[in-house]
């Protein structure tokens, strides 16, 4: 079906404004194709624009704006004759961090009050976690799994997604048992339980994923830990990450201050560990 | 469903226009007599004459010596110049590329006759050197004249492509060579160059195969010495019977045609692969200029001297000369001086018609090449079809036509059909001419402004619901305006510059300068043609001040 019959609503990645239209007639011209009449396509552009904040922007040229109300104006261009659907392409991949942040939140509450359908492309996952209700997971154009954005973060189906998510440490070691949806990983030669999310025979090779901030790294043993070498330690400003190693192992973590020099216990909660 | 309607209509008009010519000339060259007369047949008489004539062949062997001699003469002086103008600190860099692209806009026959008038036995300049030194230390009237002067003229389209190499080239490939210690000499002989030479190579091929486009540069200066090039044999051919024997021009056209097309499909190739090296390019950030230090100076009198020989030269000639009444020695300027020629343009109403038909052609008659250019662009733009390189091929087609020949194609084509017949004496088969003999460079014109649109503006459109049709008339053709403006005023330059396609078509109601230039040319009436070259001259000066005001990039 050609794109002009479809009927959806698409935002692109570059916004794609025609520069050498106003704002108002960008967001008109769906209306006019659909022989929309004319008091009315000024009425409906005007609620548009409205209500993505440009109301007073109506007459400029699409160079005329910033990078962020370029963005809204696409929005309300596909918005305005009223989509089943809207496709957003990377939305804010055009937009400078601090900007994204804004604009993040200022799509979620547009999308939720509005009550429209989207779909958001992205590749990243702070932002599919925040816009989304449910997130697609695709590899190579294959679904690895969907859900709500708690699912994929909390249970991850497959190792995949359990690393696209999140900032993960890896712990590549042997299984060593598996039973009741608990399992054993041997890594530097110790034991270590987690969750069982694999399909591996005990014996063969098993990774163990943890998210960073799950690792616990104030000395406290729950028995399910390693020894490790202190490497390195990085100041993030609200918190440290800390890097840890033992022989080809390394783990990552956050600290809140500082830590010593030295060897230190690294604890893993087994509900937190899953091992596939 | 509408829009592929339009594709097709518009690539079988474009087909039409550009085969019926071609298919026509060689129907022709196998019938033993012209063939509007009533008894006609198959035959190869026309090909075993041409073949066996020993003045066909020297003309061959002329056009591929002038060739060569303008392509040794243009392509390293070309090199050079976009190489000072590109990567030096050359004084004027900025100004001079438009000055240095001046010699493309001008007439080759105008600036033929200021050679002449110029330069000749008896030229303006000759008798000043003559009265210094007691001889006239050239002939202008020779083969080396002919290539020395139409690779002078060439060096622009050298240099074009050069240049355009060069720029595309990160300086960030020179840098890395200069950090691990290759002086800039080494730089530019050992990086540069070899980087470049894809697209110098592609200039060479592509000056050796306009000089069988040449015409009036051999026909001013060579047939006065019985030097004949292929398209002035071909000129010299119509009264060559007494009747006219358009089965041996025909054969003439063949044995061009079979030349130039695999000149230009060699041209196709070493355009992409000249490409597939500017893809190399780095980070484009620009590096601070070569220095020339002391060669500053020379270096910008070399470009001055190539500019004052190729332009300033003829045209001062060919103006003065318009100016008196007579010239010879021991003449005094202040006594001859006059503006009875201009005068005396306006006592021939053909010359008068030719000089408005001029005007009409070029804006008129450009604006709708530019429509007709446009249209066939819009019917292949973002088409994901076999058929664009089908368009590819019909529009590089005519390149292969010099413009006398086309305009000879063209004449039969409107005695052959009789519908179209009464057009012929009328502007519309001119314009025809012109714009098919042009479609290569106006589609390149106008593409290039398409392929800046980005594709996601229709995209967009699409979305939104538009059909492919209304994309192209509420985006793509809106945003390319000022390109078509820019296409016209270029297209316009051409078409009044344009002198050999017109020779054929010309009669009353179709008479434009260029074409009245090489018919009073052939009267030796020096004071009507330097004038009127003047007036030509005047009118592409005016369209490149404007052009370049504007800030039109005069290239495609």
């Amino acid at each position: 079906m050609p794109a002009e019959q479809r009927g959806l609503g698409l935002v692109f990645q570059s916004y794609a404004l025609w520069p050498h239209r106003t704002v108002q007639d960008n967001v008109a011209y769906g209306l006019k194709l659909r022989g929309v009449a004319a008091d009315e396509i000024k009425t409906r552009v005007a609620k548009a624009l409205e209500q993505i904040g440009l109301g007073h922007l109506a007459a400029r040229y699409p160079h005329q704006l910033s990078g962020g109300q370029q963005q809204r104006v696409a929005l309300a261009r596909a918005l305005v004759y009223e989509p089943p659907v809207i496709l957003l392409d990377e939305p804010l991949s055009n937009l400078d961090a601090k900007l994204r942040e804004e604009a993040r939140a200022w799509l979620r509450q547009l999308i939720t009050s509005l009550g429209l359908s989207a779909l958001c492309v992205t590749h990243d996952q702070v932002e599919a976690m925040a816009l989304a209700d449910r997130i697609i997971l695709l590899n190579g154009g294959v679904v690895e799994q969907e859900g709500t954005p708690t699912e994929l973060y909390t249970a991850p189906r497959s190792l995949f997604a359990a690393e696209f998510m999140g900032s993960n440490s890896q712990l590549n070691g042997t299984l060593a048992s598996r039973q009741g949806g608990q399992a054993e990983i041997e890594v530097e030669g110790q034991r270590l339980r987690g969750v069982d999310r694999g399909s591996a025979a005990p014996g063969a090779a098993a990774t163990g994923v943890i998210r960073l901030e799950a690792v616990r790294v104030d000395g406290a043993s729950g028995g399910n830990g390693l020894t490790m070498t202190l490497a390195t330690q990085m100041y993030l400003g609200e918190r440290w990450e800390v890097v840890f190693t033992r022989g080809a192992t390394t783990v990552r973590a956050y600290a809140h201050a500082p830590l010593a020099e030295g060897e230190h216990h690294v604890e893993f909660p087994p509900d937190a560990l899953w091992i596939f | 469903m509408r829009f592929g309607w339009y594709r097709f209509l518009v690539i079988a008009v474009a087909a039409v226009a550009v085969l019926a010519p071609l298919v026509l000339v060689f129907y022709q060259s196998f019938l033993d007599a012209p063939f509007f007369q009533p008894v006609t047949h198959f035959s190869l008489e026309a090909y075993s004459f041409i073949l066996s004539e020993s003045d066909f062949w020297d003309a061959f062997v002329t056009t591929l010596l002038i060739g060569a001699g303008m392509t040794a003469i243009a392509v390293p002086l070309g090199a050079i110049l976009a190489f000072l103008i590109v990567r030096t600190d050359l004084p004027g860099r900025s100004w001079l590329e438009p000055v240095i692209l001046v010699p493309i806009f001008v007439s080759a026959i105008v600036l033929a006759f200021g050679y002449v008038v110029a330069l000749g036995p008896v030229g303006i300049f000759s008798i000043m050197v003559k009265s210094w030194i007691g001889v006239v230390p050239w002939n202008i009237y020779s083969l080396a004249s002919i290539a020395i002067v139409a690779g002078l003229m060439h060096v622009p389209h050298v240099y074009l492509y050069t240049a355009a190499a060069l720029r595309g080239l990160g300086t960030d490939l020179e840098e890395a060579a200069r950090v691990i210690g290759a002086n800039p000499w080494r730089v530019a002989i050992h990086v540069s160059l070899p980087m470049v030479m894809p697209a110098i190579l592609f200039a060479a091929v592509l000056v050796f195969f306009l000089g069988f486009e040449l015409f009036g540069i051999p026909l001013v200066l060579g047939d006065p010495q019985g030097i004949l090039v292929l398209s002035t044999y071909l000129y010299k051919l119509t009264n060559l019977l007494g009747v006219p024997s358009y089965q041996l021009m025909a054969v003439v056209v063949v044995a061009i045609v079979v030349v130039t097309l695999p000149l230009i499909y060699l041209q196709r190739r070493l355009l992409r692969q000249s490409q597939r090296y500017v893809s190399m390019r780095g980070k484009g950030q620009r590096a601070a200029p070569l220095r020339l230090g002391n060669w500053r100076w020379p270096a910008f009198a070399f470009i001055a001297l190539w500019f004052f020989v190729t332009v300033v030269l003829p045209i001062a000639g060919i103006t003065l000369r318009s100016f008196v009444v007579t010239w010879g020695e021991g003449v005094k300027l202040t006594e001859v001086l006059t503006l009875d020629h201009y005068r005396a343009l306006l006592n021939f109403p053909n010359i008068e018609r030719g000089i408005l038909n001029t005007l009409a052609i070029g804006t008129i008659g450009g604006a709708f090449a530019v429509v007709g250019y446009t249209l066939v662009a819009l019917a292949i733009h973002r088409w994901n079809s076999g058929w664009v390189r089908f368009v590819d091929y019909i529009v590089m087609l005519p390149r292969a036509m010099p413009g006398i020949v086309a305009g000879l194609a063209l004449l039969w084509v409107f005695l052959f059909f009789k519908p179209i017949s009464p057009l012929r004496a009328t502007l519309v088969s001119l314009w025809l001419a012109y714009t098919i003999v042009w479609f290569a460079y106006g589609m390149r014109l106008i593409s290039g402004t398409l392929l800046q649109v980005a594709p996601e503006l229709e995209e967009a459109a699409r979305t939104v619901g538009a059909s492919e049709a209304r994309v192209m008339r509420d985006v793509s053709v809106p945003l390319i305006r000022y390109g078509m403006i820019a296409s016209w005023l270029l297209i316009f330059l051409i078409f009044v510059r344009e002198y050999s396609t017109g020779i054929y078509l010309l009669g009353p109601g179709t008479e434009v300068i260029g074409s009245l230039l090489v018919s009073l040319w052939g009267t030796g009436d020096v004071d009507l043609v330097s004038a009127l070259s003047v007036i030509n001259v005047a009118m592409i000066g005016i369209g490149l001040a404007i052009a370049v005001r504007l800030g039109v990039r005069l290239h495609a």
